[in-house]
């Protein structure tokens, strides 16, 4: 399997659609960065008023780490929006092209194939994740510095610039497990419709959907608290001033036990379907 | 020297002798550790520097974010002294077990931010122990001071305690959705913040 | 038999692509699958290279080697933003076989692609990517070849050329080849032996020659001074150069010969195939 996910890396690399969503990405990145520096002020004036009103501040909240928070929070339909076409697209285009006639008729097993596809996405999906982290962190400190960082949820929560930073790195990681979950998704939507246009309209209609019910409370405990689309914001919860651990922990078991699920529908799908 | 207008006042001995203690201090710098104790507020103690000049303004420095109270810093007392005021005795109270008198301030000149004041003094070591300030335009606000030794000039720790609204963000800003509770938040708009500062002075010059 | 298709069906939906097909191959041999469109060439080739499953019969191949069988499936498919070389590197990389310099330089050359392309297979033209499809096939070195449709979309030039490397491929590494076309004048050049489909059924097999001269019923002989010479018994129905003859084979031996003893110039002598002999009657 080693070679299979090694060939699918090779083509991976090789094509323009990779480095065209890896431009979008970075772009999208630098959009978002120059934003949040124009509203970064207008929203602090808005959390801070109250405080304004019984304190002087000493020190900038306008800093790097801001920046990378901002960034942080607006990613998460643009980015796996643009992995999910990426990820569809290393089954739909095989198939369009009959490239993955011509693989299946080499002796190489149909599982590990397929499986090579969802490790190549998964891959594929954590270098972005670190390319962005890495550098929105490096423009943002490098053109703002750093310092205290302020999250509200609820509440005001003011973390010092190291601890932000671990944070946010974590924030990364945790977030990380949501973009993957969604490209292996993709992965499957795609082995499932096969064409190439309706992966991309099922997986965007797929995110959408996902998006739309993580802000809805239906008051029923399976679906506010175990379903996936309630898990895609874990990442929040290391913003609260007190970490539940134990919260994180479990949801993000949970999302990798339904990105598995997902994963292992796909290649019964894959496995039992004719290639052509 | 005492401005003119207190030589021809009516002012309470103790309050005079506080005043002088507190003016005999040229300058200080000193260590700060601020503790935020607001609602909604989450903000772990900061480190600062504060440096105090007599007739200057006290400048303060951190490498951190820190908020500076704009009340409850003025150890010179010079809000209070700035226009004329006459004190009225409303007599004595234990204040971290020391025997205070309490003094209103009534300020006469309609010019002065406040409009009436309570202070505790220390009638032995004539330090100020407590305040309460009602100004016109900022609401009121508390101070607690404790000294390390009864006799240091500059306490050890000040809590300063005043109104503060509840925070009302009108769109989603940075986070995750939150759960409004409305009536929750309508009994609970105006709410009281304290900030704990905990003073570790250095370099005290007196007055020669 | 290196390869054996038994009683093969396949129903997609009220269609019955395959009824019941048998197949067997040789090592050495090259066997024609002649069908129109929709008769189920590519559907048999599918079932016999593994890509589709029979709803009846079975696929027995008889080989031990790691890649039994290798073919292509209609158009040839391959990476089309990678060059030749590096698709045969991929290829041979996923299936273990040797990825050297020298290993695929050896594939290119036997398929007859140039070494010195290093461009997308994007660019290339159709015979090229027959040629490369031809090379992903051979790797491992299959015992049997299947090739669908591979003279589709090919110049005369390019035809021919693709015969003779499927031939040089059979003859000298005996291996069997399959090749399927609805064109019978090319799998009559090619073929050893022939199968016909239609409709999903298998309605004739046997030696080529033997197949062509039982549906045979004509022949067109081409050369100069055919238009004066007096045909006798013969219906002969002449255009330009050319005349059709109503003849078998035997008798079309003699005519020849008595044209030539009178001094015409023969060009070319085609046999006219009767289509619907070919698709409708059994011969061995």
């Amino acid at each position: 399997m080693k070679t299979l996910i090694q060939a699918e890396l090779y083509k991976l690399m090789h094509q323009r659609m990779t480095y065209f969503a890896l431009a979008a990405i970075l772009v999208i990145e630098g959009i978002v960065l120059v934003s949040a520096y124009f509203q970064g002020s207008a929203i602090l004036d808005i959390l801070l008023d109250n405080l304004r009103e019984s304190f002087y501040f000493q020190g900038t909240l306008l800093n790097g780490h801001l920046m990378v928070y901002l960034i942080l929070n607006s990613l998460w339909f643009h980015l796996p929006l643009i992995l999910m076409i990426v990820s569809a697209g290393l089954f739909t285009t095989e198939h369009k092209e009959r490239t993955l006639q011509m693989m299946m008729q080499q002796p190489i097993s149909k599982t590990h194939f397929i499986i090579s596809k969802y490790l190549v996405a998964v891959v594929f999906s954590l270098v972005v994740i670190v390319l962005l982290m890495v550098s929105s962190m490096m423009i943002s400190y490098s053109l703002f510095g750093t310092g205290d960082l302020v999250v509200y949820l609820g509440t005001l929560n003011f973390f010092q610039s190291a601890e932000a930073f671990e944070r946010i790195v974590l924030a990364y990681l945790c977030g990380s497990l949501t973009v993957i979950f969604f490209s292996v998704v993709s992965v499957t939507l795609a082995i499932w419709v096969r064409d190439t246009t309706i992966a991309w309209i099922v997986s965007a209609f797929f995110l959408i959907i996902s998006n739309l019910l993580l802000k809805v409370d239906l008051g029923i405990d399976w679906f506010d608290n175990y379903f996936f689309v309630k898990l895609n914001d874990t990442w929040q919860l290391l913003f609260n001033t007190e970490i539940d651990w134990s919260h994180i922990y479990f949801n993000n078991a949970l999302l990798v036990t339904y990105t598995v699920l997902f994963m292992f529908i796909g290649v019964m799908i894959f496995r039992r379907r004719d290639v052509a | 020297m005492l401005p003119q207008w207190m030589c021809a006042q009516d002012i309470d001995p103790v309050l005079l002798q506080a005043k002088a203690r507190l003016d005999s201090v040229q300058s200080f710098e000193a260590g700060l550790k601020l503790s935020v104790d607001i609602s909604f507020v989450n903000m772990s103690p900061k480190q600062a520097t504060m440096t105090y000049t007599k007739g200057e303004p006290t400048t303060f420095s951190s490498e951190d974010f820190v908020l500076i109270p704009k009340r409850g810093l003025d150890f010179s007392l010079s809000e209070i002294f700035e226009y004329p005021f006459m004190t009225v005795d409303r007599g004595y109270e234990v204040i971290f077990g020391r025997p205070c008198k309490l003094l209103n301030i009534i300020p006469l000149d309609k010019r002065a931010d406040f409009s009436i004041a309570t202070l505790g003094v220390d009638t032995v070591n004539y330090s100020v122990m407590k305040s309460e300030i009602s100004t016109k335009k900022d609401g009121t606000y508390e101070v607690l001071l404790s000294y390390g030794q009864s006799n240091d000039i500059i306490p050890g720790r000040v809590e300063v305690s005043f109104e503060i609204e509840r925070i009302r963000i009108p769109l989603q800003y940075m986070g995750k959705e939150i759960e409004v509770d409305k009536s929750a938040m309508k009994m609970e708009e105006v709410k009281r913040g304290r900030i704990i500062l905990d003073i570790e002075p250095a370099l005290v010059e007196l007055v020669k | 038999m290196i390869l054996t298709g038994h009683a093969l069906s396949k129903q997609y939906g009220d269609l019955q692509a395959l009824d019941h097909v048998d197949v067997s191959c040789e090592s050495g041999r090259i066997y024609g699958l002649l069908g129109a469109n929709g008769a189920g060439k590519t559907t048999l080739f599918r079932i016999l290279l593994g890509l589709t499953k029979p709803d009846h019969g079975q696929v027995i191949i008889n080989s031990k080697r790691k890649k039994p069988l290798g073919g292509i499936i209609e158009k040839p498919a391959a990476y089309d933003y990678l060059s030749a070389r590096q698709n045969l590197r991929l290829f041979s990389s996923v299936q273990g076989a040797p990825k050297d310099d020298n290993t695929i330089s050896e594939r290119l050359e036997s398929v007859g692609l140039p070494l010195d392309r290093h461009d997308p297979v994007r660019n290339f033209s159709m015979g090229m990517k027959q040629r490369l499809g031809i090379a992903i096939a051979m790797l491992n070195d299959p015992e049997c070849l299947v090739l669908d449709e591979p003279f589709s979309g090919l110049d005369p030039l390019g035809i021919d050329s693709l015969l003779r490397l499927i031939r040089n491929l059979a003859f000298e590494h005996s291996i069997s080849v399959i090749v399927s076309s609805h064109i019978v004048d090319q799998l009559a050049r090619l073929c050893d032996e022939l199968l016909v489909l239609r409709s999903g059924k298998l309605v004739n097999r046997g030696i080529t020659q033997n197949i062509i001269v039982a549906c045979t019923d004509s022949y067109t002989i081409c050369g100069s001074g055919l238009s004066n010479y007096d045909w006798g018994n013969y219906e002969a129905s002449i255009a330009g150069q050319c005349v059709t003859v109503t003849a078998d084979a035997e008798g079309i031996g003699e005519l020849i010969e008595q044209l030539t003893k009178q001094g015409l110039r023969i060009s070319s002598c085609s046999p006219n195939i009767n289509m619907s002999k070919l698709f409708d009657s059994k011969l061995v």
